[in-house]
């Protein structure tokens, strides 16, 4: 069993565990650090697929950033309602049969795909190969990309603003 | 004036239009009254001579003047066109209607003299549209502009009838005499497009042509004469279709002496006259006109001495009259029956009018409370008894040459049965005629026989009757001078009819109507024969005069027990079945609706849910397609 | 590990993230099940952009990233304000919407 075998069953575990902990968890709060865990796992798979740029980002944005707010609306809600947040499931059967229908589905459909190998890169450097796309061919994107932030954060400040 | 007979026709037509159509939208000048009697009566008058003059003017070889415009196109040539045809018929026709339209409209000015403004000019408005309307009809020259008028003039006559509206029985009056002869007009109208699809053609002189060229008794020819007869049986009342002439009463009595009278009633025979071509190729259809035509005759008269109000005697006598024209025309012979339309049209207009002279002086229609009149009305008693004459056939008189030549007529068409009632009928017809005289202008009311309702005989009450005033006695006395001058000028010179009659003829039925007359002078003047007894004497045939012969109830018991009936039915399948089709449509679309809304439980997560269903069928579905 | 495993993984976690969506009842908790479900689609992109030799999934799963972040702030403060409007934080008796 070689390193990246056994480290891709590490993410897979870590990943997939704290993903299920984050949907039946009953207590919200948990569900939230369990989450952090999870982006966190798919950080590691993303150093496992050379991206090591996206793990950083996925590190930095989403176990840091997303889950931050997160937990900053938890604490501002729960204290608009003013009893702990508590999380019951419904529906359950409903949920988890469609939710197995769809894996098993997905499943057939990828089974049916061919099988590529895994290119070399040698010594090409993904994140220099990432930048340089990323400001020449799609520049429009990228600017549009930080209006649609500008826009994003305006909208929720307006949104969450303190009531008059 | 050597005027064309067909463009003298034409103003004779065009002269009653123009007035109604200016009394119809000059409401002002409708509502003035007089001024609008004086217009239409002038109209009237314009008719009269031209309509004279046309006869004047129509030749002895030239006999026929048409003139047409095309109205309808169809792909080859004409479907139809609009116009007059001059001839022979409707000429004298034209004089006939024109002057009995003049005389009543003139009439007319005394007889409603009460009425408001308004209400007279909207009378001498249906006045003119009914001129217009019976000459349009008597001047058609083909079945399409012949239909129109009818309809017209059966629109007027409604009108006409119903003109005093707010009483309920004359309204009543009006819907029956509509829908009586509606019935017939549908038959007349499934004749004529009968016709029209066997012949292709509507106009009576190219009908004509055809009708030269065919043998008797093609096929389909005998169908189309009976729709056309019963177009023709509605208006001319032939039995059984003659329960409206009676409650037709309503109207004002010079309504009832032009249109029936004189005029829309004899609308039928013009039409049998005009298209008797067509009958002659179904002599079956003629038997039957014929023998219908005398047993109207009969039963009318029968039912006539047993009415008591004035104006439905002479109802009923106009039905019987019409009978008798018919009955000639069944014969093969219509020239008698159109020689009796025109004598007897000016004196039943003359009676007609002199009875309503007498119901405006007495107030009242009912004969058996009038009496001894003559000495206060002598003109109206003259006039009355010079018209009674002639409708019973007495030597002198207008209609005892045509009578006569009816009866001939029949005889020689070798119809012995509908001779013998017409004869028996004509018995009759004298002695109700003069039952009424002797009663309404003799003798003494009291002495006669006392009923539950009886009151106080009219002239005994204080009440003084006299003569009408001249506005009505001028048009009296006209006709009844025409009735005595036709009268002595057929005694000396008459067309030669078309059939030898047997020499005991003209006694026969001279002493046919002396009789009559002779039997009512005994049982209503001297009171030798108890009238009651020689009543009862008639045994079941007295009940059923009385009752009418029961046709009123056969007609509504077909009514309630048919076409109720059937409308309920039909009105029960349209509330349960056809709207019951869709209401449970509609209802099966809100319940589905009601089911469907639950969908929308308003909850993100449901909905979520439903898409994932749906991403589910796709992936399925792709996965088979692959 | 060949590119399937990777695609099972985040098929995987997908349907993890759609059954905590369907299920959850508070608003927060639908939130996070869908972070899972677009966790699972980076995944995806980046092993297909890796094992295609490409930058094109990595650029795209870039976007997909901050554009996640702005759906998840925004996502937030509409659930704070509709909160402080009506008052209740789970899904279920937010149906003011119902047909």
């Amino acid at each position: 069993m070689t390193l990246e075998v056994f480290a891709f069953w590490a993410f897979a575990v870590v990943l997939v565990g704290s993903a299920l902990a984050v949907v039946l968890s009953k207590n919200l709060f948990h569900s939230v650090l369990w989450l952090a865990l999870a982006l966190t796992g798919t950080a590691g798979v993303f150093l496992l697929l050379d991206a090591e740029f996206l793990a950083a980002v996925q590190i930095l944005l989403y176990a840091g950033g997303v889950v931050t707010v997160v937990v900053f609306a938890i604490v501002v809600t729960e204290r608009l309602v003013g009893t702990r947040l508590s999380q019951t499931n419904r529906h359950v059967v409903r949920g988890a049969v469609f939710a197995g229908i769809v894996l098993t589905l997905i499943i057939t459909w990828i089974r049916r795909a061919p099988h590529p190998v895994r290119p070399d890169l040698g010594d090409a450097d993904v994140t220099r190969a990432i930048g340089s796309t990323l400001l020449t061919q799609h520049v429009l994107a990228f600017e549009l990309l930080a209006v649609l932030l500008l826009v994003a954060m305006i909208g929720a400040s307006y949104y969450a603003r303190p009531e008059e | 004036m050597s005027a064309r007979p067909d463009s003298l026709v034409l103003v004779a037509l065009l002269a009653p239009a123009a007035v109604f159509v200016l009394l119809a939208v000059v409401a002002p000048l409708r509502r003035s009254g007089r001024l609008a009697a004086l217009i239409s009566i002038a109209g009237a008058l314009t008719a009269l001579g031209a309509a004279i003059l046309a006869w004047r003017n129509l030749g002895e070889d030239i006999d026929v003047f048409r003139h047409v415009w095309a109205w309808l196109p169809q792909h080859e040539g004409v479907l139809a066109t609009v116009g007059v045809l001059a001839d022979t018929y409707s000429v004298k026709m034209l004089v006939l209607v024109s002057l009995v339209a003049t005389l009543v409209q003139v009439y007319s000015l005394g007889y409603l003299s009460d009425e408001p403004p308004a209400a007279l000019g909207r009378y001498y408005m249906y006045q003119s549209l009914f001129a217009f309307s019976m000459m349009g009809l008597v001047l058609a020259p083909n079945f399409l502009q012949l239909f129109i008028c009818w309809e017209l003039v059966g629109l007027c006559s409604y009108l006409l009838i119903g003109f005093w509206y707010r009483k309920a029985s004359a309204a009543r009056a009006a819907v029956k005499a509509f829908w009586t002869t509606k019935a017939g007009d549908v038959g007349l109208l499934i004749g004529i497009v009968l016709l029209w699809r066997m012949t292709g053609t509507f106009d009576f002189a190219e009908l004509e042509v055809w009708a030269g060229s065919q043998q008797a008794g093609i096929a389909g020819i005998s169908l189309i004469a009976f729709c056309l007869y019963l177009g023709a049986a509605g208006k001319s009342a032939q039995f059984p279709l003659h329960i409206w002439l009676p409650d037709a009463m309503e109207g004002p009595t010079p309504v009832s002496a032009l249109i029936h009278a004189a005029t829309m009633v004899t609308a039928g025979v013009y039409l049998l006259t005009r298209t008797a071509f067509l009958f002659e190729l179904a002599p079956d259809v003629m038997t039957l006109v014929a023998w219908v035509g005398a047993g109207t005759a009969l039963m009318a008269a029968i039912l006539a001495c047993a009415q008591d109000d004035i104006k439905r005697v002479l109802a009923y006598s106009t039905v019987s009259q019409l009978g008798y024209k018919m009955a000639a025309i069944g014969a093969g012979f219509a020239n008698a029956g159109f020689l009796h339309l025109l004598t007897h049209g000016v004196f039943k207009a003359l009676l007609f009018l002199g009875a309503g002279a007498v119901i405006h002086a007495v107030h009242t229609n009912d004969i058996t409370r009038m009496g001894r009149l003559a000495k206060s009305m002598p003109q109206t008693a003259v006039v009355f008894i010079i018209g009674t004459l002639s409708l019973a056939g007495v030597p002198l008189f207008a209609g005892f040459l045509s009578k006569e030549e009816i009866l001939g007529a029949v005889l020689a068409g070798g119809l012995t049965v509908p001779f013998v009632m017409l004869a028996v009928a004509a018995f009759l017809t004298a002695f109700y005629m003069f039952r009424v005289v002797f009663l309404t202008f003799f003798g003494t009311a009291d002495a006669g026989p006392k009923g539950p309702a009886y009151e106080e005989p009219v002239h005994a009450r204080g009440h003084h009757p006299h003569d009408a005033p001249a506005v009505m006695t001028i048009p009296l006395w006209i006709l009844a001078l025409l009735s005595m001058a036709i009268g002595i000028l057929f005694m000396f010179h008459h067309e030669e009819p078309q059939f030898e009659s047997p020499v005991w003829l003209t006694p026969a039925a001279v002493g046919v109507g002396l009789a009559g007359i002779g039997l009512a002078w005994l049982t209503f003047q001297r009171r030798s024969i108890d009238g009651d007894r020689l009543a009862s004497a008639m045994g079941p045939l007295r009940t059923a005069a009385h009752a009418g012969f029961w046709i009123d109830d056969a007609f509504l018991f077909v009514y309630r027990s048919v076409l109720l009936v059937f409308s309920r039915t039909i009105g029960w399948i349209d509330r349960y079945v056809v709207d019951g089709i869709v209401n449970v449509m509609s209802a099966w679309t809100v319940m589905g609706g009601g089911r469907l809304r639950r969908m929308q439980t308003g909850r993100v997560q449901d909905y979520v849910f439903g898409v994932a269903v749906g991403v589910v069928a796709l992936l399925i579905w792709l996965g088979g397609v692959k | 590990m060949g590119l399937h495993a990777y695609l099972f993984l985040a098929a995987v976690v997908f349907s993890i993230g759609l059954f905590g969506v369907i299920t959850r009842r508070n608003t927060i908790g639908i939130l996070l099940g869908v972070e899972l479900m677009l966790n699972a689609v980076n995944i995806n992109l980046v092993a297909f952009s890796r094992f295609h030799g490409q930058t094109a999934g990595m650029i795209l799963t870039v976007f997909a990233i901050a554009i996640t972040v702005a759906e998840v702030a925004l996502g937030l403060a509409l659930v704070i304000l509709l909160f402080r409007t009506r008052r209740t934080a789970i899904a279920d008796q937010i149906d003011w919407l119902k047909g």
